[in-house]
């Protein structure tokens, strides 16, 4: 068990994680339109890059040029290490990064002129630990778009081995060409705003934002992490299993002495394509979870890929913390076979825990099981 | 249509990594998916951009794909009445 | 103690399996030509293999040769193994490989490559052969580092249900391949030792070989 000392988002509903979840409760959408490299419009959520520049100039006073990606990544850390009031330059503060795919921007750009290591990710973790002057190896982690919850996992093993006394945790994805052309020849984008688990989804949408969280040791009061498990569903390196194996797998393995009937909610990954939504509700059944509450952020920020793990999870701790069930954005009729309880309202719960799960390519699931002490 | 035919089952090779396949092992009338080939989702998602790379035919309608994939025989029709390139 | 039962190491002048220098007659230099000649000999019946990206070729054989000689099964799904890899440069090779489906003046995106634009897709496509169904994850490091691989092993046991890691170093950049797979098991009387200096010695035991 760990414990969240503090947490940052940067996303295009705002620029902490306290503005972020009252834009959430108030069910609004950092979603607007955007086009693909081909001209072909799209919903995207996309930072206001004056915006970024502006909150990054003002906290971080920078030294040097960074990218896009690395202000975004900067911003979040600098603003949620403020928040703990922790050393950050001390050895005894690690930091995980979680990224898929970093400044992938750069390979569009030839002559960027930024160094031959700039695109490498464990180099954008490397100007993390660097800006802060710690003196420790940054631990990067690259697993599709379950990334943000393995790197809360790794800051889980890192404190209860006694590695460190505080980890701080950030993921970061923005959108590129790269991307944005990638999922388009899955044909996997909803042109309009997502709508997970609804019988009209037609698609994610992309996201951008840093996400960050800063994590302790120790119990008592306050939110933790209590339990993470990643497992894969053997299946197809795109496609979701049918029958939910990995993700049933990896909740099941969270829940351990935990009845159903204890979870508040469950922050489900609901990217809102036809068939992550259905395996899903599989899973969800499977262990017994059909009746509790579910929702997915994706409407409010988009698929934030390396970003997700950690961004919903702070959103879903907020929830948490205040006793409320959040509802599914933008969820209107239900369009998943079998039972699957979509939150519409925002309702109380007393429950002490909340999971979390992801999925991504590669048959990858992962599930995080978060407790509250008052 | 014989040298479309011919073609297309190059282009199919190519385009999906067949390596181990010529166009002889190629039934022109079998099934591409579940059966014959066995052919999975990213490889319907490569014939789209296949069909638009060679042939110059864009296709948006996920439903209408399927059954233009049935086999070479029904791609070779499509491409035929439709092809730009 | 965690012993190393199997390990496999390809770079591009070897295929190392147990100690033992397989001598590949191969044509072809460096390159995916190299991984396909590699995959012939071993006649394996995959086809899926030629669909994979070179990153995803290379980890694949290695872990094929490891998982073959300790006559691990292919056909029962098996909760209890998990896949924890790293590399350098992620998925960069490939990642070349899409950007030039996305030209401007030849822009046909390519979803067969875009797929394999994840350094984990390697995990995917051993646990599909496999039917493994533990966890997959992958780790960016700078470098090949013994410490941090046994730390990230350590972590993989942490839920008592796994029982082995299979675990390594997948790299391949420019045509360059730089691979080391290890079987890990909780418990086994065979093997090696799992700590730093068994994990150097595989790493660096080509060397044998360079004149």
């Amino acid at each position: 068990m760990i414990k969240r000392l503090a947490d940052n988002i940067v996303s295009p509903l705002g620029f902490t994680a306290q503005e972020n979840y009252e834009a959430v409760r108030r069910m609004e959408s950092g979603i607007g339109p955007g086009n693909d490299p081909a001209g072909t419009a799209i919903s995207v959520a996309q930072l206001d890059p004056e915006k970024l520049e502006r909150e990054f100039l003002r906290m971080c006073r920078p030294q040097r040029e960074y990218t896009p990606v690395e202000k975004a990544m900067l911003l979040s850390a600098s603003l949620a290490v403020d928040q703990a009031g922790i050393n950050v330059s001390s050895p005894r503060t690690g930091f995980v990064l979680s990224t898929t795919k970093g400044n992938i921007h750069l390979l569009g750009m030839p002559d960027h002129g930024l160094g031959k290591d700039r695109i490498h990710l464990w180099h954008t973790a490397g100007l993390l630990s660097e800006y802060f002057g710690n003196p420790g190896d940054p631990l990067t982690i690259s697993n599709a778009c379950i990334s943000g919850a393995c790197a809360q996992i790794a800051a889980l093993h890192m404190l209860e081995d006694g590695l460190y006394d505080q980890v701080v945790v950030t993921g970061v994805d923005m959108i590129s060409d790269f991307i944005v052309a990638g999922f388009q020849s899955f044909k996997s984008l909803d042109a309009g705003r997502c709508r997970p688990f609804d019988a009209r989804r037609m698609g994610l949408n992309l996201g951008e934002a840093a996400a960050t969280i800063v994590y302790g040791k120790g119990n008592g009061k306050g939110i933790s992490l209590i339990n993470g498990s990643i497992r894969n569903d053997a299946n197809h390196i795109s496609g979701p299993s049918r029958t939910g194996e990995g993700l049933f797998r990896a909740i099941t393995c969270v829940m351990q002495g935990i009845a159903p009937e204890e979870i508040a909610f469950i922050n489900a990954h609901g990217t809102a394509t036809p068939y992550n939504d259905q395996m899903e509700a599989v899973a969800f059944s499977r262990a017994g979870l059909e009746k509790t509450p579910v929702f997915s952020l994706k409407p409010h920020f988009g698929h934030t890929l390396g970003a997700a793990g950690v961004l919903e999870s702070i959103i879903a701790m907020k929830a948490l913390e205040e006793g409320i069930v959040l509802p599914s954005l933008g969820f209107e009729e239900p369009g998943i076979e079998g039972e699957l309880n979509v939150s519409q309202r925002i309702g109380q719960t007393e429950k002490k825990y909340i999971i979390k799960t992801l999925s991504g390519f590669g048959g990858t699931n992962a599930a995080l099981l978060f407790g509250k002490q008052i | 249509m014989e040298t479309l035919i011919l073609d297309l089952k190059k282009q199919i090779i190519e385009a999906l990594n067949l390596e181990d396949i010529t166009p002889d092992d190629i039934d022109t009338n079998a099934p591409l998916f579940v059966e014959g080939l066995g052919l999975d989702s990213i490889d319907a998602l490569e014939l789209i951009v296949l069909m638009e790379k060679r042939y110059g035919i864009k296709l948006e309608d996920p439903g209408k794909s399927k059954e233009i994939f049935q086999s070479v025989a029904t791609m070779a029709d499509h491409i035929q009445k439709h092809r730009t390139k | 103690m965690k012993k190393i039962t199997s390990y496999c190491r390809i770079t591009d002048t070897t295929v190392i399996l147990n100690g033992n220098n397989l001598q590949i007659p191969l044509s072809e230099g460096t390159g995916p030509g190299r991984l396909t000649g590699i995959y012939r000999f071993l006649q394996i019946a995959y086809p899926k293999f030629h669909k994979m990206d070179s990153l995803s070729k290379a980890g694949f054989l290695a872990s094929e040769m490891v998982l073959r000689s300790l006559g691990y099964d292919t056909e029962t799904p098996d909760g209890s193994t998990s896949l924890v890899f790293a590399n350098s440069t992620a998925s960069l090779e490939n990642d070349k490989h899409f950007q030039e489906t996305i030209k401007k003046d030849n822009y046909y995106p390519s979803p067969a490559v875009f797929v394999y634009t994840l350094p984990n897709i390697v995990t995917g496509e051993i646990a599909i052969r496999n039917k493994i169904l533990g966890e997959t994850s992958f780790f960016i490091l700078e470098s090949f580092d013994a410490e941090k691989m046994q730390i990230f092993v350590k972590w993989a046991f942490s839920h008592s249900d796994i029982q082995r890691v299979l675990c390594g170093w997948v790299e391949y950049l420019d045509n360059h391949c730089d691979v080391l797979v290890m079987m890990v098991e909780k418990e086994n009387d065979n093997g090696l030792n799992f700590n730093i200096e068994y994990i150097n010695k595989f790493y660096y035991i080509d060397q044998k070989w360079k004149h």
